[in-house]
């Protein structure tokens, strides 16, 4: 138990020089150029960037989904670049949660059995008391039989960060996990992630276009054309909303030039 | 646009999800024309009245079984592809095509895979009617000056079945497809009801009273008539083994039910997952079971019947002379031959499209912590609840053949020939099951997750 407040403690993700580049041919997409970012555990951070600036590529690469190109990334200071799929899935599935816009339920399953996956993929017992627990904690208890299609996508994304609470995993990531919902959907999901924070010490990371979403982090870091492009702390929409147009103006510079 | 240039770009676009049907569809071709060439072949000048009955018999004996099962195997194949695309289908209706227009677009699909599989079977069919001529002159049962002919029979007949068959297994798809309503569809493209259709219970039992009715009158007309008793009883396994295979759904409950235990205590994660796919999707697994089952039956049927007729005595009430039960004894080969090589095609198609179809649900399954052997032993156990139902059930088809013919030909219920065909059958069916299902999935593991959960 020490061990892992100790751990918790000290930094919960680490990139380090990480670049991405997908296709090899002619053209060969270079998502993300030398990107270092270090984040301290228990914290809430969101990514924003113009469509395209390699927001998704960058969470991608930090959760163990896809390999960076060049680089290294830690999580909890244990590297997770250089392994099989195999062993960075054995990796991923202690240490990371990750939330998807489209949520990717498993259609087969009910709510209870999506949720309690990840422990018997790893394993572990099934452990049904945690699961209904946490499936109470996103206000779910009644749905637990339910398959996800009989679900609103509200609640089908509650599952799915049910399902990446489960684990108890130290860093959660989140992909526009409020990009598919209604405004008060999306308030309900924010809040869940702000508490897995706030009260369970967890880290959040968090791509998202919605500067009120942004607002609820900690800090935001903002990406343009596969790079770092500032960061601002402790963001309300206003703020970050006036950056994002700054943002705009300096990856589009043909269009001064056109003038 | 119209709705066949939907029809066109989308053959274009997903190329793979034709292969099944297509390849049906063109081995059926060849199979039926190189039969029926054997028409155009008895139709030449001075062929003498034995040889043209031998080549009659042979091109409507086993050009008529061809026929029937072409028409299952599109049928299915047919049936899961479009299954396969219900999503697609509701997104079609929900921007506002008619269940016409869908139902148009779907069997216009087939129609271009149709003619492209039966023109392209054209030179195949010619040199397999060529070949079989060989045969049966080789063999003595047709005279050695008849030539070869592949003429107005052979296309007419050819293209015209497949054609048929292929639009009218693409009708009946298509039909349950649009008859559901938008916001069904959707649902339905992720939760299945595992219900059967009335009409589909309906045919299983016509199917399984007909086979029984051969296997009983095999034991009862045919008893101490010799190997006229083959007449009902190679018929027997063939139609209950159809009679099971429709019953699909139902059957592949049982044998979860029966082996749920043991492959979750065996197969961990992967046989937890293996267990849950198999009860909740049956309409797929009943897919895939089919052509098993159809192989095992009528493969194992078929091969003991002969056996057991090469190991009795003659009979006295036979009205067959012996020089023509080695014709039939040929004709029985080519049958199982035939049929042999077509489920397991079939086998292999059915398994590698529904397989490769679940990239993205493997994907899914990745993210959230499979690790590749994880996904690999969920697939694996789910072949290994197939190949068993489909045995099982196969074994069950070819005793409507085999018990009645030994019963009419030796006295004895259980026939006193080798195991070991049916050993060689059981391990065939699984191994091309096991191979086609581990196969498909290694490949769809393939595409890195976060890729194959995006398409
Ligand atoms: N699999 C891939 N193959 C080739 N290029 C890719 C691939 N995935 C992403 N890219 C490219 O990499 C760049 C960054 O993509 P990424 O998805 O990370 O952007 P994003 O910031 O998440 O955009 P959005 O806000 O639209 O989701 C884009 O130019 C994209 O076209
Ligand atoms: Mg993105």
């Amino acid at each position: 138990m020490a061990g892992q407040d100790i751990t918790r403690a000290g930094e919960a993700l680490r990139l380090v020089q990480v670049s991405k580049t997908y296709g090899s041919g002619d053209h060969p997409v270079r998502a993300l150029d030398d990107v270092s970012v270090s984040l301290a555990a228990g914290t809430f951070t969101a990514i924003m960037g113009p469509s395209g600036s390699g927001k998704s590529t960058f969470l991608q690469c930090a959760a163990g989904l896809d390999q960076p190109t060049e680089g290294r990334v830690f999580i909890d200071g244990a590297e997770l670049t250089g392994g099989s799929e195999t062993k960075v899935t054995k990796f991923r599935r202690q240490r990371i949660g990750f939330i998807f816009q489209q949520f990717n339920l498993l259609p087969t399953l009910t709510v209870l059995q999506n949720v309690t996956l990840p422990l018997r993929l790893a394993g572990k017992k099934a452990d049904r008391k945690r699961a209904i627990e946490i499936l109470g904690r996103v206000g779910l208890r009644e749905r637990i039989d339910h398959r996800p299609a009989e679900l609103s996508g509200g609640q089908q994304q509650r599952v799915a960060i049910a399902r990446a609470l489960v684990t108890n995993p130290s860093v959660i990531f989140a992909d526009e996990p409020t990009g598919a919902l209604d405004s008060r959907s999306a308030r309900n999901v924010l809040a869940l992630l702000a508490e897995a924070v706030h009260e369970f010490g967890q880290t959040v990371v968090m791509v998202t276009h919605d500067p009120v979403a942004a607002s609820y982090a900690d800090s935001v870091i903002f990406l343009a054309d596969g790079r770092l492009a500032g960061s601002l702390d402790r963001p309300t929409a206003e703020a970050v909303a006036e950056r994002m147009t700054h943002l705009g103006d300096q990856v589009a510079p043909y269009a001064a030039v056109g003038e | 646009m119209t709705v066949f240039d939907l029809a066109l770009r989308s053959l274009r676009h997903r190329t793979g999800g034709f292969v099944a049907s297509f390849l049906s569809m063109f081995l059926g071709a060849i199979v039926i024309m190189s039969f029926a060439a054997m028409f155009d072949t008895a139709g030449g000048a001075g062929v003498d009245a034995v040889s043209e009955e031998t080549l009659i018999t042979m091109a409507s004996v086993v050009g008529g079984w061809g026929l029937v099962i072409v028409l299952f195997a599109v049928i299915s194949t047919m049936t899961l592809s479009v299954r396969q695309r219900a999503g697609e289908m509701a997104l079609l209706k929900s921007v506002g095509a008619t269940p016409f227009q869908v139902g148009r677009m779907i069997v216009g699909e087939t129609l271009v895979v149709a003619v492209a599989a039966s023109l392209l079977a054209l030179p195949l069919a010619a040199g397999g009617g060529w070949f079989l001529l060989e045969m049966l002159q080789e063999t003595g049962q047709v005279a050695d000056g008849v030539g070869y002919a592949f003429g107005s029979a052979a296309l007419s007949i050819g293209i015209g079945v497949t054609l048929l068959a292929s639009v009218g297994g693409a009708a009946v798809a298509a039909r349950r497809a649009v008859r559901m309503r938008a916001t069904e569809a959707m649902t339905a493209a992720s939760i299945e009801t595992g219900r059967m259709s009335r009409k589909r219970v309906i045919a299983a039992i016509v199917f399984l009273a007909a086979g029984l009715n051969c296997g009983i009158l095999t034991a009862t007309l045919f008893d101490g008539k010799g190997i006229d008793a083959m007449q009902t009883a190679g018929q027997a396994s063939i139609w209950f083994s159809i009679g099971l295979a429709l019953l699909g759904p139902v059957l592949v409950r049982p044998v979860t039910a029966a082996l749920a235990g043991p492959l979750r205590l065996v197969g961990g994660a992967g046989g937890y997952l293996a267990v849950e796919n198999v009860r909740r999707r049956t309409q797929q697994m009943a897919g895939a079971l089919m052509p098993i089952i159809l192989f095992t039956g009528i493969a194992t049927g078929t091969l003991y019947m002969q056996s057991i007729e090469n190991g009795a005595p003659p009979a006295a009430g036979s009205s067959i002379p012996p020089d023509e039960a080695q014709a039939i004894e040929t004709l029985n080969f080519v049958v199982v031959g035939m049929l042999s090589v077509f489920a397991a095609i079939m086998v292999i198609n059915t398994l590698v499209a529904a397989t490769t179809y679940r990239r993205r649900e493997f994907g899914q399954q990745r993210l959230v912590g499979s690790t590749p052997p994880q996904v690999l032993g969920m697939v694996g156990m789910e072949g290994v609840v197939l190949a068993a139902a489909g045995v099982l059930f196969g074994s069950i088809g070819s005793i409507v053949t085999v018990f009645p013919y030994s019963l009419a030909r030796t006295g004895e219920l259980l026939p006193d020939t080798t195991l070991a065909i049916y050993l060689g059958i059981v391990s065939v069916a699984a191994t091309l099951t096991l191979a086609s299902c581990l196969g498909a999935a290694r490949k769809a593991i393939r595409v890195p997750a976060v890729q194959a959960v995006a398409v």
